[in-house]
């Protein structure tokens, strides 16, 4: 035995050589095998939801430092550090990111931008919202201005990306969200843009609420263009719905004498409330003029044009305002026609006759009122009379044969009279009015057929 | 403790094959002895570092290289312990006839 130790004390010298082969090994192997751990770390780390990963090995101590988003994630990604094979101890600079309340976050769009800004909570939630905007922007640039947080109220990612969405409906403006309340400015690219975005916010997620929608749309515009020239009326602009198209061309063929209808109504969403009946009157309105334009734009009803004889235009003015549905508003700027050239009792009696042959002066059913349809049809009926002033008028009501023919006689009586009155209010001397009913006594087409008993029924004019 | 082996498995060979032919020619070597103090103070040095590295008190790249220099260190005395003992058993044992070197 104490031989072995004599030689145990001779093993000495190769301490040198082995010093050697140390300082080779470490001046050789170091780096790579720091190089060969940080690969095995960040393999490791691969499945982890961290952000601003840095992974830093010294000999065989990893250093990790990172934004986790949960205290699970936090430590799981250092456990999976400490058990890749080679690591010897991790220094943990991992830190948890910061939670925000209220949870903001918002897309906000201009001319040639898409900037989202805000919170996201995950770093793969971020990504699929920038996707997302690249898809709705049609083009523009996405500018990224989120930061991420935790907070985020449940099913963030739906509603966010809900949001997203309707940037493309956008013109400008911002979409945000505070916890659970939506906030939308700005406008909408389209008409009926401001109603598309909320109806598809009734999609957001449940709890999620719109706390302001302040968008605007473009303005809600109709117009129609009287051109008496070419008699021609021409629509123009927008209608909410076929029901509403079909609703305004009626009411157009039964206020209009004999024009043509260009048509270039768009449905569209979007138009205010009320529109059907302030387009109807507003109609009335441009039926009694001359040449005229009429156009609504949101509430805003404007009539201008040249009425057909003095005293018309306050008529219209007051018929418009008296009638208007709450909260809209209306300028009527009329001027009156120059008055034709007179025409005498043989003309002034063609022209009534072609007048009564393209439209029909309607009461309401069995009474002797008369429809306010009709207004137009009168006042051009009123503009001829006006041109003969040395004629004597007769005008004589007729019915069908339907019914008591005294109960006829009396209605035609009082819907002559009707007429005769409005006549003399709207200016024509009482002295050149008279007024007979006729009833079923002189039919100008068969009686029995309907077509032939409206016929029958109508009022006729005598120029003497 | 594998990996830094796996890893430097070639330099740890090296030391146990320099520790092999250090205690191969040990028994015959004619360098001056290390006293038993210097023995003492080697040993107690070596239970220090191994305490050292155990206990990880040196960071780093420091902490590896200490690991790696006592694992090539471990390495050596294993190689010596094997040369020395397998002249032991070839060459010098009673009753072998006596070698050359004598």
């Amino acid at each position: 035995m104490s031989e072995f130790s004599n030689w145990v004390r001779k093993w000495w010298p190769g301490l040198i050589p082995l010093a050697a082969l140390w300082v080779a090994a470490a001046w050789t192997g170091t780096v790579p095998m720091e190089q060969q751990l940080t690969a095995r770390t960040a393999a490791a780390l691969k499945e982890s939801v961290l952000d601003k990963t840095q992974i830093e090995v010294s000999g065989r101590d990893v250093q990790l430092s990172a934004d986790a988003f949960s205290e699970q994630g936090r430590s799981t990604a250092v456990d999976q550090v400490a058990s890749v094979p080679g690591v010897r101890q991790v220094l943990d600079q991992t830190q948890l990111i910061a939670e925000v309340l209220p949870y903001v976050w918002s897309i906000k769009r201009d001319v040639v931008h898409v900037t989202l800004g805000g919170n996201a909570p995950l770093p793969a939630i971020k990504v699929r919202l920038l996707d997302a905007a690249r898809g709705a922007a049609n083009g523009a640039e996405i500018v990224d201005e989120m930061s991420l947080a935790r907070g985020a109220p449940a099913r963030f990612d739906a509603a966010a990306l809900l949001l997203i969405d309707q940037v493309s409906k956008l013109k400008e403006g911002t979409i945000s969200l505070a916890n659970t309340k939506v906030t939308l400015e700005g406008s909408a690219r389209e008409l009926g843009g401001r109603e598309a975005i909320a109806a598809a916010l009734k999609n957001l997620p449940e709890g999620y609420t719109v706390e302001k929608n302040a968008l605007y749309a473009p303005p809600y515009l109709f117009q129609v263009n009287k051109d008496p020239v070419a008699s021609t009326l021409t629509l123009s602009g927008y209608v909410p719905d076929n029901a509403t198209h079909a609703a305004i061309v009626a009411a157009i063929g039964r206020k209009f004498v004999g024009e043509k209808i260009e048509d270039k109504l768009k449905a569209s969403a979007g138009a205010p409330q009320g529109f059907l009946a302030a387009a109807t009157l507003a109609l009335s309105g441009l039926s009694r003029l001359s040449t005229g334009t009429l156009t609504i734009q949101d509430r805003n009803i404007k009539l201008a044009g040249d009425v057909l004889y003095t005293g018309a235009s306050t008529r219209i003015g007051e018929d418009l305002a008296a009638k208007l549905p709450q909260g809209w508003q209306q300028k009527a700027e009329l001027t009156v026609k120059p008055v034709a050239a007179p025409v005498n009792a043989t003309i002034c009696q063609q022209l009534l006759t072609e007048l009564l042959a393209k439209g029909t002066i309607w009461f309401e059913t069995g009474k002797a009122t008369i429809d306010p349809d009709s207004a137009g049809l009168l006042d051009r009926l009123i503009e001829t009379v006006l041109r003969c002033p040395a004629s004597q008028i007769e005008i004589s009501g007729h019915t069908d044969s339907d019914g008591d023919k005294d109960a006829n006689l009396a209605l035609s009586s009082r819907r002559a009279q009707a007429v005769a009155d409005y006549f003399i209010k709207a200016g024509i001397p009482k002295e050149r009015i008279t007024a007979i009913g006729l009833g079923s006594e002189r039919p100008v087409a068969s009686n029995d057929t309907d077509e032939g008993k409206a016929r029958n029924r109508r009022i006729e004019f005598l120029v003497r | 403790m594998n990996y830094l082996v796996a890893f430097n498995w070639g330099w740890i060979a090296g030391a146990a094959a320099l520790g092999f032919a250090t205690g191969w020619v040990s028994p015959i070597s004619r360098v001056r002895s290390l006293s038993r103090m210097a023995l003492r103070i080697t040993f107690v040095a070596i239970v220090a570092l191994l305490a050292a590295s155990f206990w990880r008190v040196l960071p780093g790249r420091a902490g590896y290289w200490l690991d790696l220099g006592l694992v090539m260190f471990g390495a050596y005395l294993a190689g010596c312990v094997a040369g020395a003992w397998l002249r032991y058993v070839l060459l010098l044992r009673p009753g072998l006839p006596r070698g050359e070197e004598g």
